[in-house]
């Protein structure tokens, strides 16, 4: 098990929990997470991982209260989520979806600017501290020199750039992003994941991430979920759910973990599907195994 | 029609192309109301309609303009004296073509604030009272209502508002499912409307009295004739309640406008919004119905063409609906009225006809206009 500091603290009233959740999306239809508790570690990069249909984005927005659960609760700081205001908690918790349409019309400021909609209420007027936060957003971003621009203008990676800065204008303490680099090339994910990665180190956020790219997610996870069949199979630093044996549960996959001496960067080389002939086994595949060892944030039934 | 504005990365200064857009709404307005009331079956030059119009008679005796503008009934009960006689043509200006004026202004004004907001809450460019079935749902109960108590009243707004918001909510239930599509909701809208429309014509059969047949024909076509100022007490109350409420929701109706997702996500409850919204819609163009029948495509036009002018932000979208409605509707009454004098055809064929073609032209050159 993980005993690096990134191991959240034991349960507490603080922070954010999800506790026994089961989530359905229909009643008759089979369950998509399965009972599952989870703390999320404050001021941390938590990354879920899993495969297609593992329950991974279901979790995030059923942490987020996009969801409602079957049965369990998420509790915020020892509180039932349910039970607060969508504005209240709007302040308190930003999600971003993984496909952010490009709304036809609206200018960049504009779309920051409803990161305020949970600050104001009925008849307020844009206030200076609104205007004050779209503007730090816009800066912190890095496309303040866009914000006249049209955003069905913009390439999907200053899109998503102003996404997430509506987000930072809500000025929440918790952030969720749904799979924020999937439709990016490779320097705009690495343009997006550094920028998330600032918010968490320089402004204390509390970021939970589904990403789909394994070596992505590894690199830039303080802590890592990993989701099969609406439970989660594996949770830890990512040097331990990186790891040949919770690759081929999690993912079906046969995998190597190769650590890159130049940067000291371990990333993951799938070489072919599980209990496949041809593939070659990991010469790493005997490092010790976490599967099967009772794991920090699952509910061992 | 101006380039689309999303064509270029950085838009023209908007409110500067919203001011041009008040500009020329007020010209094509003002020039329809002078033409509207200049011309017709007692023709007058303009400045004798302008003496009409500034008659002493009418302005410097409150009870004679407080009779005009309260009707005879409330005037009686509120014991102002009897007017005295006037000319004919203050009579006609003041009786005839003043109101009418008024009521094309406000339905106007209802229809492109009624299109906005449903473009908005259903995220969909097509959408308008027309499609959705609600000018239907609404003509059908006021169709129900003048049948069953034959005299026009306060009622007739509340029976099309009860008709309108019955409509939507078939079609918003019909067509949910795992929320809703553009596709779905514009299909449910026109298969309401073509029941509605039914069973509009059915009552017709029914009717006993041919007289009532022959005005309902005339009303569903959508007409401004014969409206005076009994239409315009009727649609005044509700026009200004929508008009307002509209302003007060623009930051709402921009942030549904994103996604059902988002906007819960920035902390909306977005069915509670979603349903205050619709029943401003419903209202808008209910009202509007109850006076002057069916009038389609304005709601439908309008939006679109202030959208291409300033963008989608709804404190500009809405204010240049209050503008460009009403210029819209006055134009289109101008020429249903004289265009084929002495005969007056139902403005809704006008808008029909005009407002047909431009939709067919903006799916023609637009090819991402109703992209689904």
């Amino acid at each position: 098990m993980s005993t690096s500091h990134t191991q959240p603290a034991p349960a507490t009233a603080s922070g954010l929990r999800g506790c026994q959740l089961t989530v359905r999306y229909n009643p008759g239809q089979s369950v998509v997470i399965d009972g599952q508790s989870i703390d999320i570690p404050t001021g941390r990069i938590t990354v879920l991982i899993g495969p297609n249909g593992s329950g991974k984005s279901t979790l995030l927005k059923t942490l987020a209260r996009q969801l409602a659960p079957e049965s369990g609760e998420v509790l915020m700081d020892g509180r039932d989520i349910a039970t607060l205001s969508s504005r209240a908690f709007a302040r308190r918790l930003g999600i971003l979806f993984q496909e952010n349409a490009a709304p036809h019309g609206v200018t960049v400021e504009e779309l920051v600017a409803h990161g305020r909609y949970a600050h104001q209420r009925l008849f307020d007027a844009f206030a200076d501290e609104d205007r004050a936060a779209v503007d730090a957003a816009l800066e912190r971003t890095g496309i303040a020199p866009l914000r006249q621009h049209w955003v069905a203008r913009l390439s999907a990676g200053q899109r998503q750039l102003a996404w997430i800065a509506m987000a930072l204008a809500q000025e929440t303490q918790y952030l969720f992003l749904d799979e924020p680099t999937t439709f990016l090339d490779l320097a705009h994910q690495f343009e997006i994941m550094d920028l998330l990665r600032a918010l968490n180190r320089e402004l204390g956020k509390t970021l939970v991430l589904v990403v789909h790219d394994l070596n992505l997610a590894v690199r830039y996870a303080d802590f890592i979920f990993a989701l099969r069949d609406g439970r989660i199979a594996a949770s830890g630093a990512p040097a331990d759910v990186l790891t040949p044996a919770v690759l081929r549960q999690v993912f079906d996959v046969e995998a190597r973990i190769v650590r890159d001496d130049a940067t000291g960067l371990c990333f993951c080389l799938p070489v072919g599907k599980a209990g496949s002939t041809t593939t070659p086994m990991s010469p790493h595949a005997d490092r010790p195994s976490q599967v099967g060892m009772p794991l920090r944030g699952v509910r061992v039934e | 029609m101006k380039p689309s504005a999303a064509k270029t990365a950085i838009p023209a200064p908007r409110n500067r192309a919203l001011a041009i857009l008040i500009a020329c709404s007020l010209i094509i307005t003002l020039t329809a109301a002078c033409l509207q009331l200049t011309l017709g079956s007692y023709d007058m030059p303009l400045h004798e309609a302008w003496a009409a119009l500034t008659d002493a008679a009418i302005w410097h005796h409150p009870a004679v303009l407080g009779r005009l503008l309260l009707g005879a009934q409330t005037a009686n009960a509120l014991g102002l004296p009897a007017a005295p006689p006037l000319d004919t043509a203050t009579l006609i200006v003041w009786n005839v073509r003043v109101p009418r004026i008024l009521v094309g202004l406000m339905v106007g004004t209802n229809l492109a604030l009624s299109g906005s907001i449903f473009q908005a809450i259903t995220r969909n460019e097509l959408a308008s009272p027309y499609l959705l079935g609600v000018s239907s749902g609404a003509g059908l109960a006021v169709l129900l209502a003048l049948m069953v108590w034959p005299v026009l009243g306060t009622h007739l707004p509340l029976a099309a508002m009860a008709g309108g918001a019955t409509a939507f909510l078939v079609v918003y239930g019909i067509a949910w499912h795992h929320g809703t599509s553009p596709v779905r909701l514009v299909l449910a809208g026109v298969i309401v409307g073509a029941i509605a429309g039914s069973l509009q014509t059915m009552l017709f059969f029914l009717a006993k009295d041919l007289s009532v047949v022959q005005n309902a024909m005339t009303w569903m076509a959508g007409s401004l004739t014969g409206a005076g100022w009994e239409q315009v007490r009727l649609v005044a109350p509700w026009t200004l309640a929508s008009v307002v409420l509209s302003l007060c929701a623009t930051r709402y109706l921009d942030v549904l406008r994103l996604g059902d997702a988002p906007a819960s996500a920035l902390g909306m409850h977005v069915e509670r919004v979603r349903f205050v919204l619709a029943a401003i819609a419903i209202l808008a163009a209910s009202s509007a119905v109850a006076v002057t029948g069916l009038i389609g495509f304005v709601g439908l036009i309008v939006p679109h063409v202030i959208r291409n002018t300033v963008g989608s932000a709804h404190r500009l979208l809405i204010v240049g609906c209050l503008f460009a409605g009403p210029a819209l509707l006055t134009s289109a009454d101008t020429v249903a009225r004289l265009a084929f004098a002495p005969l007056q055809i139902p403005v809704g064929l006008v808008t029909g006809v005009l407002g047909g073609g431009f939709f067919l032209y903006l799916m023609r050159r637009r090819r991402e206009f109703g992209k689904l």
